[in-house]
Formats: structure tokens, sequence, C-alpha cells
């Protein structure tokens, strides 16, 4: 086949979409669903900035994945983490001033939120080694990993947000 | 060329292995397997054509991890690399394996990437292959005409070279149980973490108290293949962990081995600390042991 039929929830919505087979992710969200908040950079793994969030939890570079064979899972971007007001990890970037350009910050905030919801509790150590996929060329990373430092404070997220999400999710694929 | 736009293909998404086999015996070469597309995405964004992609997305069970005292570790051909890095397991059965995982490429990559495509890829700088080479690892590759199993030596025949079949679909790969005192270590050598090694390596030593009982001794980035160097096992078979005989071990690795200059390091660098790295791992492989 060279077009695909696929259920892909994104953002807590749940959709019935074809996409061409040969179709990244990156492409799938940006240019057929207008999610232009996922960046493309590099297009072959190395930056980070096309970074997405799958099934909830894990995170993925939506530059190498097909959309055609991610039929069933659950997709969130940036934009996503900010349907009920930003999240703990959007703020804390802008308190500790750790967006400057800002083409890398969609990436960097959905891998920090991947980070926390998998490690609520991370060392510094941790926060950079679980950074390293994301490439930033103005920060310098400092006032980045005290964002994650400071978004911590409020991770696990409460039970309300997480109940949002769920709610929301299970609304839309109803 | 393009980092963004993929040449054109026809996918097909099985449900089961039965049923992709079955494609793979109509189609043979005309036909690649898709796993997490870590290598084959990146391939085909370079230079690199199918006219059909078999996606594994689907296929109904291969994403196990199993751990077993007797039958040893069983890993399905759709567990990534971040599963290896969660399972207790095998951070303490195959540390070799586990330190692998914790090095290897970013959180994102790990995601998608899967343990059989680092072997299938075959790279020889490949970091959970070269634990897996020691540690004695065989893959199970099935067709329409059965399974077999071949020891992960044999498999790499060749720079980009292995010995699967255009009809074969790898669906297993497995680790013996480690005995009482069984060690094993990894490490890799590169300029900033998330490169790709200059230089890997890998340890698993059978103990009895200090005397080492038998080694099996992995090295990446020095050869077509990642290697099995033979002649420094043999040094350590039945002898005592002494200074002296690590001293021999170091003097021997170089001989095994032959770099090249890459956009990585160069051979003479490769060939100079080829011996301290594998010195070391037999220090860390012999700790965990007992
Ligand atoms: C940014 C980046 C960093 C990386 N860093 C590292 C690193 O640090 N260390 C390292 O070792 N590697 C690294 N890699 C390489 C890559 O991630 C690994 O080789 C990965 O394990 C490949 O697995 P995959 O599931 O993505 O395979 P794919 O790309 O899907 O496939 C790889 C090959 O295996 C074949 N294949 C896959 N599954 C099967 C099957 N079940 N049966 C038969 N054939 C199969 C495919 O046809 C293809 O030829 C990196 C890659 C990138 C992009
Ligand atoms: S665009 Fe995906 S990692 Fe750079
Ligand atoms: S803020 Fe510019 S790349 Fe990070």
């Amino acid at each position: 086949m060279k077009e695909r039929a696929i259920e892909l929830t994104v953002n807590g919505i749940a959709l019935n979409i074809t996409v061409p087979v040969h179709q990244t992710l990156l492409d799938t969200l940006r240019e057929q669903l207008g999610f232009t908040d996922t960046k493309y950079g590099c297009g072959t793994g190395e930056c980070g900035a096309c970074s997405v969030i799958i099934d909830d939890q894990e995170s993925l570079c939506s530059c190498m994945a097909l959309a055609s064979t991610l039929n069933g899972r659950s997709i969130t971007t940036a934009a996503g983490l900010a349907s009920n007001g930003l999240n703990a990890v959007q703020q804390a970037f802008i308190d500790q001033t750790a967006v400057q350009c800002g083409y890398c910050t969609p990436g960097m905030v959905v891998k920090s939120t991947s980070l926390l919801r998998k490690n609520p509790n991370p060392s510094e150590e941790e926060i950079r080694k679980e950074l390293e996929g994301n490439i930033c060329r103005c920060t310098g990373y400092d006032s980045i990993v005290k964002a994650v430092q400071q978004a911590a404070q409020s991770f696990p997220e409460s039970d309300t947000q997480w109940d949002n999400a769920v709610e929301l999710k299970a609304g839309a694929n109803s | 060329m393009s980092s963004r736009i993929l040449p054109n293909f026809d996918l097909l998404v099985p449900n089961s292995t039965s049923e992709a086999v079955n494609l793979l015996a109509h189609y043979q070469e005309r036909a690649a397997i898709l796993a997490g597309g870590t290598d084959l995405i990146v391939a085909m964004k370079m230079n690199y054509e199918s006219e059909i992609l078999i996606s594994v997305s689907e296929l109904d069970g291969l994403d196990y991890i199993d751990f077993d005292p007797n039958s040893g570790l069983h890993i399905g051909a759709k567990a990534t690399v971040s599963q290896i890095l969660d399972n207790a397991d095998v951070k303490q059965h195959y540390p070799a394996l586990w330190q692998a995982a914790n090095v290897f490429a970013t959180p994102q990559i790990r995601t998608a990437a899967t343990l059989a495509g680092n072997v299938l890829r075959g790279s020889p700088a490949g970091d959970c292959s070269c634990a897996l080479l020691a540690l004695g690892a065989r893959i199970v590759l099935q067709s329409t005409e059965g399974k077999r199993e071949v020891a992960i030596e044999d498999f790499w025949t060749g720079y980009n070279q292995n010995a699967r079949k255009p009809s074969e679909l790898a669906i297993e790969i497995i680790v013996d149980a480690p005995q009482s005192a069984t060690g094993s270590a990894f490490h890799r050598m590169t300029r900033v973490n998330e490169d790709l090694a200059k230089l890997n390596g890998s340890v698993r030593l059978d103990m009895d108290g200090n005397v080492c009982k038998s080694a099996r001794i992995a090295m990446g980035c020095v050869g077509p293949t990642t290697l099995r160097l033979p002649k420094t096992e043999k040094l350590l078979q039945n002898e005592e962990i002494t200074p002296e005989l690590l001293a021999h071990v170091a003097d021997m690795v170089p001989t095994e081995i032959s770099p090249i200059d890459d956009k990585r390091s160069t051979a003479e660098y490769r060939l100079m600390v080829s011996g301290v790295v594998i010195k070391r791992l037999i220090e860390q492989a012999a700790t965990a042991a007992n």
C-alpha cells in the first residue's frame, strides 16, 4: 500500500486519518495536522527538536518514525501539554529564562516532561543525561537544567492534571 | 537525498509472524524489514531504497524480555533498547548488556531502536551487539521452512554482511543463563557521550574464586565486524587473574585487531588504548562475578 488509514491520538484527540506510508510523523504533525510546535532540525535523530511523547511517557524522534506504523498509538506535542494551561515544565522554562531563540524549546519541554513522568526526582546528572538527545545552540543548558529542577517540585503531576489529560482523551475517543 | 523526504515504497504491516514470513517468502530481496527505523530510515534519507518495507509494528507478541535461571534470557525481536535499560533481570544477570544500553544513543532513539535491529544492522560500532557477542548470544531466524538458531559470531560474515537469508525474519535473541560465578562488563570510548563509539569492548568471565575458568572477549570499531579475541581469551583460561597476567593480556589485544583511520579515530590510537580497555573490563567483570 502507498497510503494507510490509521487511528492516531494526537494531544488527546483520537483521529482517523489517512497518511502516505512514507510520511514521517513529523510531517504528519506539521503539514497534515498543523501542529507546527514540533520542529524540524536535523531529520536524522541527532538534535531532538522533533521530540514528542508516545503513549504518555516515553519520548520519540518524530523525524525518524513513520506515522503509518503508529496505528493505535498516542502522541503528545508541546502544544498538547498546554491544553489545560501551561504545564509545570513550560512555566519553569519561562521563570528560569531557559529560552533564547526558542527553536529547541518544544522538544526540550516535551523531553523534560517525559523525564519527570518517569523519574519525578532526578539528580542534576540524570537531567543532563536524559537531555543528551536535545541540542540547544543558545542557552548553554544551565538555565534548562534549572528549569527542570524547578518543575520537578510539581512532579509527580497531581491526579487532577492526569485525570484531565485522561478525560480529555476519553471524551475524544467516544 | 533529503533528510526530510523519504523515497517511495510499498508498506506491508503483517499481524503475525506466520503472515510476515509468508510475505518474505514471496518478496525475498524485494522487501526490507522495518523495526525501529533508526538505521533504516536514516539510510533511506541518505541513499538506500527498497521497493517494499515490511513493518514489524503490529506483529503480535514479540516485545518480551523474559529471564529464566535455566533457559537464560529471551529477547523478542521487537524489544527496544529502552526496555533493556528498564529490565531488572538484565541489570542483575547481564551487566554488560545493561551497560551497553545505558550509553546507547539518546533516550528518544532508545525508545524506537530494537536490540534485534542492532544485531541485524551489524555495525562494527554496535554497542549492544558488542555486549551480546561477549555474552555468547544466539539469534533465532524464522522462515516458512522453519526456525534456526545462529551463534552471533557466525552471524556477522563481513562488513554489512550477515547470515540471514532474504526469506528469514529474526524473531528472538537468546543469551544463556549465567553460571554461579559469571561476571560481565562493557565499555565504550566516545568524544562526547551521544557519539557512536570510536572503540568499544565487552568481557564475560566464568570465575572460580580468582581463577578464570573461561573468558569471552569482544571488541568493536577495530575490524569489519565486531571481533572476538580468541588468543587473549586463551591467555586467561584456567589462570589466576594477577597483575602480571593482565599485563600480558594488554600486550596481546592489539595483535588481534585491525583498526583503520576514520572520522571517529585513528588506527594508531585504537591500537594504543585497546589493551588497557580490555584489562580494565576484565577487572570489572571479575569483580562482578564474585
Ligand atoms: C542519532 C542516533 C544515534 C545512535 N547511537 C547508537 C549508539 O550509540 N550505539 C549503537 O549501537 N547504535 C546507535 N545507533 C544505531 C541504531 O539506533 C541501532 O543500530 C538500532 O539498534 C537499530 O534498531 P532499529 O530497530 O531501529 O532497526 P531498523 O533501522 O528498523 O533496522 C536495522 C536493520 O535491521 C533489519 N531488521 C530489523 N529487525 C529485523 C527483524 N526482526 N528481522 C530481520 N531483519 C530485521 C532491518 O531490515 C535493517 O536492515 C544510533 C542511531 C541514531 C539515528
Ligand atoms: S529533527 Fe528529529 S532529531 Fe533532529
Ligand atoms: S534556545 Fe535557541 S536553540 Fe535552544
